[in-house]
């Protein structure tokens, strides 16, 4: 399962122009899968960038217009795309010319990986 | 000398078609110019914004090998809200969920490419 999900991923940065990285954490930064491209910073992969999103998606939450979904921060080089999946945080760095569009929608194809993984989290919880 | 009354005209033609809120506000979250509904929502977005906008812009300096941030799209289940800068203040462009990212986008950055030059030039006239 572990496996499949790896290939899984790492086909991701081959299918979608201008990706470079896909990482997904718990809302500590704490990184549960990810797949990164040689060409990119590896700072990408620091904890504070799940840490900031987690914050400032909650703070989001709080203008009235019910819950943050997602955060599309477009940067000179870079655009990072993240995705409030609750309990988790898909994060993808892309350049800066990719297709936003492309992205946002990829957080929905996502999201059934990050629920199956999220599920998986809880009923190993409920064990331990 | 610039007149707040046509700073008003000109955030009022962005605030159609789904817009629902237009501001430009300081570096500190204090609006200068909104067309909203309720003063108490253009309040509560402005300095909502503003902190989005900074933790994003510090990410990026630290994260991001010095990378500038360009503009941000936040996306909730009732609306979205895009962020960028003018001269040295933040323009905010709040819209329901029907108006298309990409829309709320090229908007956001008109009205940005329209607000620059005067605004330039404001700045260049308060620091002499």
């Amino acid at each position: 399962m572990g496996e499949e999900l790896q290939t899984y991923f790492n086909k991701l940065l081959t299918r979608i122009d201008g990706l470079k990285a896909v990482t997904v954490t718990d809302g500590d930064g704490v990184i549960l899968i990810k797949s990164v491209s040689n060409d990119v910073s590896p700072r990408v992969l620091e904890p504070a960038l799940s840490t900031t999103f987690s914050v400032v998606s909650d703070q989001a939450s709080k203008l009235g217009l019910k819950k943050n979904k997602s955060i599309v921060s477009l940067f000179g080089l870079f655009q990072i795309v993240q995705f409030n999946h609750t309990p988790l945080i898909t994060t993808l760095v892309a350049d800066s010319g990719s297709n936003t569009g492309v992205l946002l929608d990829l957080g929905n194809e996502l999201k059934e990986v990050t629920d199956i993984i999220a599920s998986a989290l809880s009923e190993r919880q409920v064990i331990v | 000398m610039l007149k707040p009354k046509a700073i008003s005209q000109v955030l009022k033609q962005a605030t159609t078609g789904g817009v629902k809120a237009t501001l430009l506000l300081n570096s500190e979250g204090s609006p200068l110019a909104f067309i909203s509904d309720s003063d108490r929502d253009a309040r509560v977005y402005a300095a909502i914004a503003s902190n989005i906008w900074s933790t994003f812009e510090k990410n990026g300096k630290n994260l991001m090998r010095d990378d500038n941030l360009k503009f941000l799209l936040v996306e909730c289940e009732k609306g979205n809200v895009a962020i960028t800068t003018v001269s040295n203040m933040l323009l905010c462009l709040v819209a329901k969920p029907e108006v298309e990212l990409g829309i709320l986008k090229a908007k956001t950055d008109a009205l940005a490419r329209h607000l620059e030059e005067p605004f330039q030039r404001m700045t260049t006239y308060t620091q002499t």
